[in-house]
């Protein structure tokens, strides 16, 4: 009988162990109705609610089955325990601790014996840990384009103060160098337009992160001069990187408005050969007055980067004196374009067909465009390398004052105007045209509904005669001017 | 040599109209401003991260080219909008 029972328990160990992994399983109370006291300790332990289970009901079996059998240690077991059981599990509770089974309250198996790992339990508690997706996870991996942006947008935002900062201090150190020869020049340096009273601000207008204005006025010969420092953007980040493939340079532009009586009529521009071709496409005047192609300076000692285009050889040969030559020749590095136009009015507008009636407002103007050196790497420093150009602003002003064309310039110059605006007035003639007969429409119009309002029926009549009297006399002139044009033609 | 000023011979200084030469005027602020609102749009209807950072940049771009006479109102709301786009973007 004994041995029959102690077969049935090793039987019973790996079975009772693979069914400790199972929640669900439940025989043990099956087991709890066969025979209290023969399977007792066979029971399966392995549900936490079955609270009956883990009864420990020593049988009065050898002690040394109770020894191999009995599983101690089950936390939740441990109230269920009497007192006998819990004396009698300490004494047989040598390979398992109640401290081992801490933590494990799910399955402590009871029929885990000697053979037994405890570690083998662990398996049937562990976690596996799942793959957790991406976007869940808390690691700086998943924010690398947040990441990016937030440098990006920091690197831009550095970019803009420092480039907000260079282009002032070039300005301001453009001012310091210029302020001397502007203030013994001109009487009102710096105005904004602002102040009621016409005071020098004696600063630069900003009108923006890159371009600052100075406009000087209250000299001879001139109405004022406007003097615009166009900067690269170094603001802009974009505008930045874009420089690095394609090199620009910081420019200085001067526009002097000369007054009407100090200056004679013609228009002249020296200056690189590229910056020439795109004025003479670009600016209204250059393309009208003076057709042909830039021509070389060589005959009159300029280097050849420069180029003069000039509406007479008369204006060339006026213009280029020793003087300028000399401020030609040493600057050209410097020198973008320099034109003198008495029939400036801009760039040319582009405009619809029928929208163009009348030819555009002109001044005579003095234009001078100065690449500053250094070709985008500019310090303060060199601003004052651009000192001599301004010397030679003011004395092309004086020039300009002092330079008349002899009679046959001054014909020829007449002549050309008279053409110009002959071809203007020829390619308006059908929009004038069209507006003059609209124009007369209206007056009909407007008479026609004068006569049918008035009231009394005598007037009426009497306004309509005079209507058709004035009709008939138009009529006659007309016919008239036919018969002497083709009395003429005859 | 003569002193070449003549105070009594001062003209103000007048601002050049723009609107007769539009040629004359940048238009890199007015087009970012464009895009700056249309990405944003796009990332709030869209719920695309990406427009929304695209937006901030282009709001910034137009900040940065901007004249200081032009209207500082119509900046912050499209600055305000992409950052809203932004967030709303990684709310949902």
């Amino acid at each position: 009988m004994k041995n029959l029972y102690i077969f049935i328990a090793v039987l019973f160990i790996p079975w009772s162990f693979s069914l400790a992994k199972y929640d669900e399983f439940e025989d043990g109370d099956d087991i709890m109705e066969y025979d209290d006291n023969d399977f007792a300790e066979f029971e399966d332990v392995s549900e936490d609610t079955v609270t009956e289970s883990p009864q420990r009901i020593i049988t009065t079996e050898d002690d040394e089955e109770e020894a191999t059998v009995e599983l101690e240690g089950q936390d939740e077991n441990q109230e269920d325990f009497d007192d006998a059981d819990t004396q009698e599990g300490d004494t047989e509770s040598e390979p398992y601790d109640d401290e081992e089974f801490e933590g494990y309250e799910e399955k402590p198996d009871a029929s885990h014996s000697k053979n037994k790992d405890p570690i083998t339990i662990v398996n049937v508690v562990s976690v596996t840990f799942p793959q957790v997706p991406a976007h869940l996870q808390n690691s700086w991996e998943s924010y690398y384009m947040e990441i990016l942006m937030v440098t990006g947008l920091l690197a831009y935002i550095m970019n803009y103060i420092i480039g907000k900062n260079k282009n002032n201090r070039l300005a301001h150190a453009w001012f310091n160098t210029h302020r001397e020869l502007l203030e013994s020049n001109f009487a009102l340096v710096g105005d904004d337009g602002t102040n009621k009273e016409a005071t020098s601000t004696g600063k630069l207008n900003q009108e923006n992160e890159h371009i600052y204005n100075l406009w000087c006025s209250g000299r001879v010969c001139c109405e004022g001069m406007l003097i615009q420092l166009k900067f690269l953007k170094r603001q802009d980040l974009l505008n930045v990187l874009a420089r690095m493939m394609r090199p620009a340079s910081d420019q200085v532009q001067i526009k002097v408005t000369m007054n009407d009586e100090d200056m004679d009529t013609y228009v002249f521009a020296v200056g690189t050969r590229k910056a020439l071709v795109r004025l003479q496409k670009e600016m209204q005047d250059l393309s009208e007055f003076c057709s042909d192609k830039p021509k070389s300076g060589a005959k009159y000692g300029l280097p050849d980067s420069l180029a003069i285009l000039s509406e007479m050889g008369e204006v060339t040969e006026g213009m280029m004196d020793a003087k300028m030559i000399h401020f030609l020749t040493h600057y050209a590095d410097k020198i973008d374009s320099v034109q003198f136009s008495d029939q400036f009015s801009g760039p040319k507008l582009m405009q619809e067909e029928g929208q163009l009636t009348k030819l555009p407002e002109t001044k005579k103007t003095l234009l001078f465009t100065f690449n500053v050196p250094g070709s985008g790497n500019t310090s303060p420093k060199d601003m004052e390398s651009l000192l001599p150009l301004m010397s030679m602003v003011i004395y092309s002003i004086d020039k300009a004052k002092k330079f008349r064309l002899n009679r046959e310039g001054k014909q020829k110059a007449d002549k050309n105007r008279a053409r110009v605006e002959e071809n203007f007035l020829k390619l308006t003639h059908v929009q004038r045209q069209e507006a003059a007969q609209s124009r007369r429409e209206e007056k009909k119009r407007a008479e026609k509904e004068r006569i049918m309002n008035e009231e009394d029926p005598e007037k009426q009549r009497r306004l309509e005669e005079a209507a058709l009297r004035r009709e008939q006399k138009k009529l006659e002139k007309k016919q008239m001017k036919m018969k002497q044009i083709k009395v003429k033609a005859m | 040599m003569a002193d070449p000023r003549r105070p009594g011979k001062v003209a103000r200084y007048k601002p050049p109209a723009t609107e007769t030469n539009p040629a004359l005027e940048d238009p890199t602020p007015d087009y970012m401003n464009l895009l700056g609102m249309v990405f944003s749009m796009c990332g709030l209807m869209l719920k695309l991260k990406w427009c929304a950072w695209i937006a901030v940049y282009c709001s910034f771009i137009s900040f940065a080219n901007s004249r200081s006479s032009e209207d500082t109102k119509q900046m912050m709301s499209s600055f305000m909008l992409s950052i809203s786009a932004v967030v709303m973007s990684y709310l949902q």
